[in-house]
């Protein structure tokens, strides 16, 4: 057996848990998860089938815990897991699926395919089987602190330009403040008004926060690898950073997997409960929208509807918030048709949109999201995740849908804050 | 001969296997190291566990239209089965001579619809099974062993039904026999393992606050 | 002499001509309807004094239906006249007339596969496929299929079981086979109504006629020679057999549904001719699906896949069904000319 082998199914083996045995035990092949999937609905491809995604997963159970698997094994009859498995199941597994979870909510027997990808990906990642993109981005993480390479100097320059137009001051380092926030580097590089927005929102609302330059990546490219060794290491900085600070909460940003990760999965990925609590930005603005802080004038003009990030929404439990927010500042809103928990994902999360190979497959799949928003003649589309808003934007531009604006909800409610007199 | 292995020894050895494989099989799958989870829960998880047992009976609205054969013809055969398997004369008279718990059967019409509507169920769920590409790609020998048994067993049941000939019976009860020693050791187990799964799922989801 | 030793003398003799008057009326009266009939007829037959009553039984002058007591269906029937009739007709009618149909069909296909041999696709496949079936059609399709030869084997044990089985099982193990097939054909019948009501909904709006049937008809559908023929989505072959797959099949549903079900009032003349019906129909439409399957596998290359990926080659689809081909390609190209990013429609497996 080859090294990488032999690392892929340690990896995978150890991902054995009482759920996993369940799920196996339960699956009949009734294909109905395929129908909930953008990837195969939208390709007619069945290899997206999610349950067929896990193949790698099912055939080290089979072979090492049932009956008639162990049987064929020593027998040297069936078809044991392979390393040509593993290099096969790579583009199923990284291109063709963001995690979204849209399949563990319709199973009829219950299985939840998503968790499963995630231990599928432990498998890959060991043996080698991941895309190029996410391997490299996964080092820039670890070594430069962002998948993208943002670096802190490339950070202060963007809290710089934002303090400017805003004329306010981005905290940095702040000790003892009661939130640190957090920041995905698609922000940072793409929508940095989210920086702006939220000292405009903390100061009329009088909410003591702050940024941390030891380290401020949202995101976790162990995570999206499929490598729980990298996860760890990089949560582990963002609960050194906020120690050192001594902060209560931590903020999530506009983001869906790093609100998954940091606020569910990060304790059980370091192994201990963190001593802080994880809230999603639009947590923490539908609470001060409920204690009366957050003060709002004024409404947006266009026709809006919201777009609900897989992993903040489905995944994270965050579905309430961003509407209620949005009611303050939307008359005119109306949500897409298969909305809510069972929103389409919009095929860049979990990886997917760091992974140029996918670049061809996220744009074909988009036509799930296209039939969504062509259900509805909006003129604006909120979402709160800049993963999201990065492949809305591609996918509007790849089918000419210019009439549709893109809005983050964070930089909406900014924009429509009553102002404090100084 | 053969009439008194299959009421007599072949029935005891398939009722333990049956038995000792279910129960096996449903503790097996806690003999693995599990992790403890340390996030804060916003939502019960046992709440989630009840609910998702009882909301995935219904489909979702958003799939209702794209799964309608599956959820149409699976629910006319499992259900048909049920009525037959629990209130078919013959059955609730067979369990009441094994067991002593008896109940009313249900009237010789009723059989009959069930029955059909149960076979309705099973053909078109096996050959839609056989014919759409996904479940083409993903079914393998359980799946097509699994129905067809349980075709047999459900066509030599009705074989026999008006009792005339006891060997009719006597190779139906022997393809039960079959299908019990079969189940541990298959696809079948859905049957007891949808309920964990489901409890898993439900839980996990009712601690994020998402009703799965 | 005294007056009243002559009355006594009067009584007595008055007592004795009538005791003798009785006697001899006694023992002549019974004679008389006797001489009449002898008389009469001198046959020297005794007249049965049941005649009439059992010539009414067997309805042989008139159609008579008794009255009685007993509250039902046909209960003043004694007997079922023409039962001997139709059974007469099962054995040396339906039964062998049956058997020479299928064999002389059966034979008749088989000589011609090998004479002519399988319809070929003009210019051998092509390699690309487009879809003929969907998976909706296809799961109909072979759902009826499945309760259609459930019920044809079992319809013909038993109706040829005694003849093939027996030797073979002997009259114990015939008679179980038996009893298991009726109860099976019983089941299943009404299971085929859902079939064919599946089937007619699915496929009916591509079977009627359109222009160009007759002409398919008249030149054999290339059967017979002279090379292809032009024909839509369905040719008329097809139609003709969509046409009586269905009303066959209603007729055996509507006739299977009142032998099945015997308690809906129905007498036992209705019950007899329903089966002769269900009888002739079962065979005629078996017979045909010889052909059909014939077509669909062995005959014609390259159909099967229809039925079972649900693509054809292009090569089959223009050689057989040039004007569905035609229209298939020309809602492609206009479904790639209104998608802005030109996403084709995938074929692949489905």
């Amino acid at each position: 057996m080859s090294d990488s082998l032999a690392r892929g199914l340690e990896a995978m083996r150890a991902q054995m848990d009482t759920r996993v045995m369940s799920y196996m035990s339960s699956c009949v092949h009734c294909g109905i998860c395929a129908e909930a999937c953008l990837f195969y609905t939208e390709t007619g491809d069945a290899r997206y089938t999610p349950i067929y995604k896990t193949e790698p997963l099912r055939k080290l159970w089979r072979q090492e815990y049932t009956f008639w698997g162990k049987l064929a094994a020593s027998m040297g009859l069936s078809s044991k897991l392979t390393e040509q498995d593993l290099a096969d199941w790579e583009e199923l597994v990284y291109d063709g699926c963001t995690m979204c979870s849209r399949c563990s909510l319709v199973c009829p027997v219950g299985i939840d395919i998503a968790y499963m990808i995630r231990k599928v990906k432990e498998g890959l990642a060991a043996a080698g089987f991941s895309p190029e993109g996410l391997v490299e981005a996964g080092k820039r993480a670890v070594e430069i602190g962002s998948p993208m390479g943002v670096t802190l100097k490339t950070l202060q320059a963007t809290i710089r330009v934002q303090e400017k137009e805003t004329g306010l001051k981005v905290p940095l380092d702040v000790m003892g403040a009661d939130y640190m926030c957090l920041l995905s580097s698609g922000e940072v590089a793409g929508f940095p008004e989210f920086i702006g927005s939220l000292a405009k929102i903390f100061k009329a609302t009088g909410v003591s926060w702050t940024l941390s330059s030891d380290y401020f990546e949202a995101t976790n490219t162990g995570v999206q690898l499929g490598n729980s060794k990298m996860a760890a290491t990089l949560l582990e900085r963002v609960v050194a950073a906020a120690e050192k600070l001594q902060v209560k909460y931590v903020i999530s940003p506009e983001c869906g997997h790093a609100y998954t990760t940091l606020r569910w999965d990060a304790p059980n990925i370091i192994g201990r409960p963190l001593p802080y609590k994880v809230v999603h930005i639009m947590e923490l603005l539908d609470e001060l929208r409920r204690d009366g802080r957050l003060k709002t004038a004024g409404f947006a003009d266009e026709k809006l509807s919201y777009h609900d990030p897989c992993n903040a929404g489905r995944r994270g439990g965050v579905l309430d918030q961003p509407r209620k927010l949005l009611n303050m500042v939307a008359p005119d809103f109306v949500d897409l048709p298969e909305t809510g928990a069972m929103n389409w994902c919009c095929g860049g999360g979990g990886g997917v949109s760091s992974n140029e190979r996918a670049d061809e497959l996220r744009l074909q799949v988009f036509s799930a999201k296209k039939r969504q928003l062509d259900a509805v003649n909006i003129e604006g589309l909120v979402t709160a995740c800049s993963n999201c808003r990065h492949m809305l934007e591609d996918g509007l531009e790849d089918n000419d849908m210019h009439d549709i604006e893109l809005l983050g909800i964070t930089e909406l409610i900014a924009d429509h804050l009553v102002e404090e007199r100084s | 001969m053969f009439a008194n292995l299959v009421d007599g020894i072949f029935w005891d050895v398939a009722l333990w296997v049956f038995a000792i494989g279910v129960l096996w099989r449903i503790l097996s799958i806690f003999r693995v190291r599990n992790k403890p989870d340390y996030s804060e829960p916003r939502g019960s998880g046992f709440a989630g566990a009840v609910g998702a047992n009882l909301r995935r009976f219904i489909p979702r609205s958003e799939m209702i239209t794209r799964t309608r054969l599956q959820v149409v013809a699976g629910y006319l055969f499992h259900l048909g089965l049920f009525a037959l398997l629990l209130f078919a004369a013959p059955h609730v008279l067979f369990i009441e001579a094994q067991t002593g718990l008896g109940w009313m059967p249900m009237p010789y019409w009723a059989f009959i619809v069930a029955a059909q509507l149960s076979f309705i169920g099973l053909m078109l769920l096996w050959i839609h099974r056989v014919m759409h590409p996904v479940t083409r790609l993903i079914s393998d020998a359980d799946d097509h062993v699994a129905a067809l048994l349980t075709f047999i067993v459900m066509l030599t049941g009705c074989m026999a039904l008006i009792e005339q000939f006891d060997g009719l019976r006597v190779f139906h009860r022997f393809t039960v026999e079959l299908l019990m020693v079969y189940f541990p050791f298959s696809r079948l187990m859905h049957a007891f393992m949808f309920i964990p799964s489901r409890a898993f799922t439900g839980a996990w989801f009712g601690r994020r606050g998402v009703k799965a | 002499m005294s007056s009243s030793k002559r009355s006594r003398i009067r009584h007595h003799r008055m007592v004795v001509f009538s005791l003798l008057s009785l006697l001899v009326l006694t023992l002549v009266l019974p004679l008389i309807p006797h001489a009449v009939a002898e008389l009469g007829e001198s046959t020297g037959r005794v007249a049965n004094p049941g005649t009439e009553l059992w010539r009414d039984v067997r309805q042989r002058d008139r159609s008579i239906v008794g009255a009685t007591q007993v509250k039902g269906v046909d209960s003043g029937v004694l007997i079922n006249v023409h039962g001997e009739d139709w059974r007469q007709f099962r054995m040396q009618q339906l039964i062998p007339y049956g058997a020479a149909l299928m064999g002389i069909v059966l034979s008749v296909i088989l000589l011609f596969y090998l004479v002519r041999g399988p319809l070929r696709m003009q210019g051998g496949a092509s390699g690309k496929k487009i879809q003929r079936f969907n998976v909706f059609e296809r799961t109909t399709h072979w759902f009826t299929v499945g309760i259609f030869w459930l019920l044809a084997l079992t319809g013909l044990v038993l109706l040829y079981g005694r003849f093939v089985l027996i030797p073979l099982l002997g009259p114990d193990g015939f008679g179980l086979t038996a009893s298991a097939c009726k109860e099976a054909h019983n089941l299943f019948g009404p299971m085929f109504l859902v079939a064919i009501l599946m089937l007619f909904v699915t496929f009916v709006k591509d079977n009627f006629y359109v222009r160009g049937d007759f002409t398919w008809l008249l030149k054999g559908g290339g059967l017979l020679g002279g090379g292809h023929v032009s024909a839509g989505r369905f040719n008329a072959g097809e139609k003709i057999w969509f046409w009586i797959a269905v009303s066959g099949g209603m007729v055996l549903c509507v006739t299977g549904l009142i032998l099945d079900f015997a308690v809906l009032g129905q007498g036992r003349e209705v019950m007899a001719l329903s089966h002769v019906l269900h009888g002739i129909v079962a065979l005629v439409v078996i017979t045909v699906s010889f052909g059909h399957i014939y077509l669909g596998t062995a005959g014609v290359e390259g159909t099967l896949s229809s039925m079972t990926t649900g693509n054809v080659d292009e090569a089959w689809a223009k050689s057989h069904h040039d004007r569905w081909y035609a229209e298939v390609k020309a809602a492609a190209a206009d479904a790639d000319e209104t998608e802005p990013g030109g996403v084709a429609s995938p074929a692949g497996e489905g």
